[in-house]
C-alpha cells in the first residue's frame, strides 16, 4: 500500500539586525553593505551581525564595491552561478552570473546589476556581469 | 575514558526505492542485523542513537518512527543531526557514551528513505535571504566550488571519472550497494549527461532508500561477546561557517577534513596515512570530492590526487583501498552514509567484508562530509 500527499509550507523569517539593514540599503539607495569583524579586520558580506570565525559582534557596517572578481562558477540548466568577491569586501556572494551564456573564466571582473524597482531581497541584484559590459554602457 | 569498539555492524540492501518496507521496518532490517552480528538480543543494549535528516521523507519527527524500528522504547534514545556527517557524528556520540561510563553498549542506527519525500526540496530549504532565494541544492553549491579546486590543482575531468569507476567496480562485489556496474568505463562516465558543470551524472552521487546500523560496546563487552573487535582509536569533528561565500577556497583548503584528520592522526600516532591505513571509507558526494579529500587527508601532498587515482594507489590492489564499499559515489541514503562508512571500516577490521575486504586490514579511516563543509575523522584498528 502506497498513500500519495503533498506539503506546502509557509514561512515568515526574520533577517536580523544586520541583514536587515543589508536589504534596506540595497532596495531604497542601491548600494552593498558589508560588516567589518574587529578581531580579524575582514569585511563580510552580505553584512553580518558578527563574524561566524570569531564569534565578535562587527562593527559599523561599511560600504563595498558593485564591482568584483569571480572566484569559483558553474554552469547549470537553471543559469550560471558563481561566488563574486566584492572589491572592498574578503568574503564572496553567492549570486547568477549574466549573461549565461557568456565564457566564464575564475578570476572575470563583474558588476553587479540592480533592479530598477527593489524590494528588500538578494534577488534585487540581478546577477553579477562583466565588467566591460557596464563599462560599455555607461 | 575507557576503551570503546564496535562489535557488530548491519545494512540493509540499499536501492533506489525500498517501497517493501515502512520506515521504522528499513531501520529494524538493519539494526537487527547488527544486533545479530553482535550476537546480542535488544535487552542487552542500553542507548540508541539516530542520524536521520528532517524533510528528506516529508515527514516530523522521524527519529520518533526511528526509534521504534531500533528497539528504542523504554531506552535512552536521541538524534543526532549534523547534516551529511550526521551518521558519523551519531557514530561519534555512540563511542563517547559508552568511553564515558555512561553505557556499556550503544545501537547506532542511521536511515533515509528518499523515495517518500522530495530530497531536492528539502535541500534547498537552506538560508532563505541568501541561499534560496538565489539557488540552492546539493548538487549547485558542490558543483559551484569544483572549477577553483580545477584551476588551481590542475585536476581533469578524466581524473574526476576514474573516481566513478573505480566506486562502481568496487560496488559490483558489495551486496548492499545501490549502483553496481562493474563494466563501466572512463568513456562512458565522460559521455553521461552534463549536471552542473563540470559534474556529469556519473560524478555524482545517487539517492537511495537504505538504513546501515552498529553496535559499539565497552571494553569488557566487547572482549567478552567479539572475536576481533573495531577498537576506536581516535575520533575529531569540525564544523564550518554555513554561507558558501565565506568559506575560503572550499574544496582546495577543505579546513575542517584537513584538521580533523590531522586530530585523529596525531591521536592515533598515525605519521604517514597512506603508508600506516590499510583502509579508508570516505564519504565522497561527488568524484572531484574524492580527489579534494585525498589532499586533505594527506594522502597525497596538495595537487598530487590526480596521480593518486590515475596510479591507482587508492584501488583494490593498491598501496591504500579507498571506498572498498563502492562509498557515496554508489550508495547514499544521507541519514544512514556516515553510519555506513564506519561500518564498513569496522567490518574491515572484522575481517568480515567477503569480496570486497582488504586483506590483513588492522587500520582504518573513516570520514564524514556534511552540508558545506562539516566534516568528521574516525580511525578504528584492530589493536586498541
Amino acid at each position: 500500500m502506497i498513500r500519495e500527499g503533498s506539503i506546502h509550507i509557509p514561512f515568515t523569517y526574520a533577517a536580523g539586525r544586520a541583514a536587515s539593514r543589508f536589504l534596506v540599503v540595497l532596495r531604497d539607495e542601491g548600494r552593498i553593505l558589508g560588516s567589518p569583524c574587529p578581531a580579524c579586520r575582514r569585511v563580510l558580506c552580505p553584512a553580518r551581525s558578527f563574524c561566524p570565525r570569531c564569534g565578535e559582534e562587527t562593527g559599523e557596517p561599511v560600504v563595498v564595491d558593485p564591482a568584483g572578481t569571480v572566484v569559483s562558477f558553474t554552469e547549470t540548466a537553471a543559469g550560471v552561478f558563481g561566488l563574486v568577491r566584492p572589491d572592498g569586501a574578503d568574503t564572496a556572494m553567492l549570486h547568477r552570473l549574466l549573461p549565461a551564456g557568456a565564457k566564464w573564466t575564475i578570476g572575470a571582473r563583474v558588476r553587479a546589476r540592480l533592479l530598477p524597482e527593489r524590494t528588500g531581497s538578494i534577488t534585487d541584484i540581478e546577477g553579477f556581469e562583466p565588467l566591460e559590459a557596464t563599462e560599455d554602457h555607461a | 575514558m575507557r576503551r570503546v569498539a564496535i562489535i557488530g555492524t548491519g545494512q540493509t540492501r540499499h536501492a533506489r526505492c525500498r517501497d517493501d518496507a515502512s520506515q521504522p521496518e528499513l531501520v529494524r532490517e538493519a539494526a537487527a542485523a547488527a544486533l545479530a552480528d553482535a550476537e546480542l538480543r535488544p535487552a542487552d543494549i542500553d542507548a540508541v542513537l539516530l542520524s536521520n535528516m528532517e524533510l528528506f521523507e516529508g515527514r516530523a519527527f522521524p527519529e520518533l518512527w526511528a526509534g521504534e524500528g531500533a528497539f528504542a522504547c523504554g531506552k535512552p534514545c536521541m538524534k543526532v543531526a549534523t547534516g551529511g556527517t550526521s551518521g558519523t557524528s551519531a557514530c561519534i556520540a555512540a563511542f563517547h557514551q559508552v568511553a564515558s561510563g555512561l553505557f556499556d553498549t550503544a545501537l547506532v542506527v542511521g536511515f533515509e528513505k528518499h523515495s517518500e519525500g522530495h530530497t531536492q526540496t528539502g535541500m534547498a530549504l537552506t538560508d532563505p535571504f541568501w541561499d534560496r532565494a538565489v539557488a540552492s541544492g546539493a548538487l549547485g553549491n558542490f558543483a559551484l566550488s569544483i572549477s577553483e579546486y580545477m584551476t588551481e590543482r590542475g585536476v581533469t575531468e578524466r581524473q574526476a571519472a576514474l573516481v566513478a569507476v573505480k566506486a562502481r567496480t568496487n560496488a559490483a562485489r558489495n551486496p548492499h550497494a545501490h549502483l553496481k556496474s562493474p563494466e563501466v568505463t572512463v568513456e562512458e562516465v565522460l559521455a553521461s549527461r552534463m549536471l552542473a558543470h563540470p559534474v556529469r551524472l556519473f560524478d555524482m552521487c545517487p539517492q537511495s532508500d537504505g538504513a546501515c546500523a552498529m553496535v559499539v560496546a565497552s571494553e569488557e563487552c566487547a572482549r567478552r561477546a567479539c572475536s576481533r573487535p573495531a577498537w576506536v582509536k581516535a575520533t575529531a569533528t569540525r564544523h564550518e561557517q554555513p554561507y558558501l561565500g565565506d568559506i575560503d577556497r572550499r574544496l582546495c583548503a577543505m579546513r575542517t577534513l584537513r584538521d580533523a584528520s590531522r586530530a585523529v592522526y596525531a591521536a592515533a600516532g598515525i605519521i604517514d596515512p597512506l603508508a600506516e591505513l590499510d583502509v579508508a571509507e570516505i564519504y565522497e558526494p561527488v568524484t572531484y570530492a574524492e580527489l579534494a579529500w585525498y589532499e586533505a587527508l594527506g594522502f597525497c601532498e596538495d595537487g598530487g590526487a590526480g596521480r593518486l587515482i590515475e596510479d591507482g594507489v587508492t584501488s583494490m590492489d593498491g598501496a591504500l583501498p579507498v571506498n572498498p564499499s563502492g562509498g557515496v559515489l554508489s550508495t547514499n541514503p544521507v541519514g544512514a552514509s556516515g553510519v555506513i562508512r564506519v561500518a564498513e571500516a569496522a567490518l574491515q577490521i572484522h575481517g568480515r567484508g567477503g569480496a570486497r575486504q582488504v586483506d590483513g586490514a588492522r587500520l582504518a579511516l573513516a570520514t564524514g562530509y556534511g552540508v558545506y563543509a562539516w566534516a568528521d575523522a574516525v580511525v578504528l584498528g584492530a589493536e586498541p
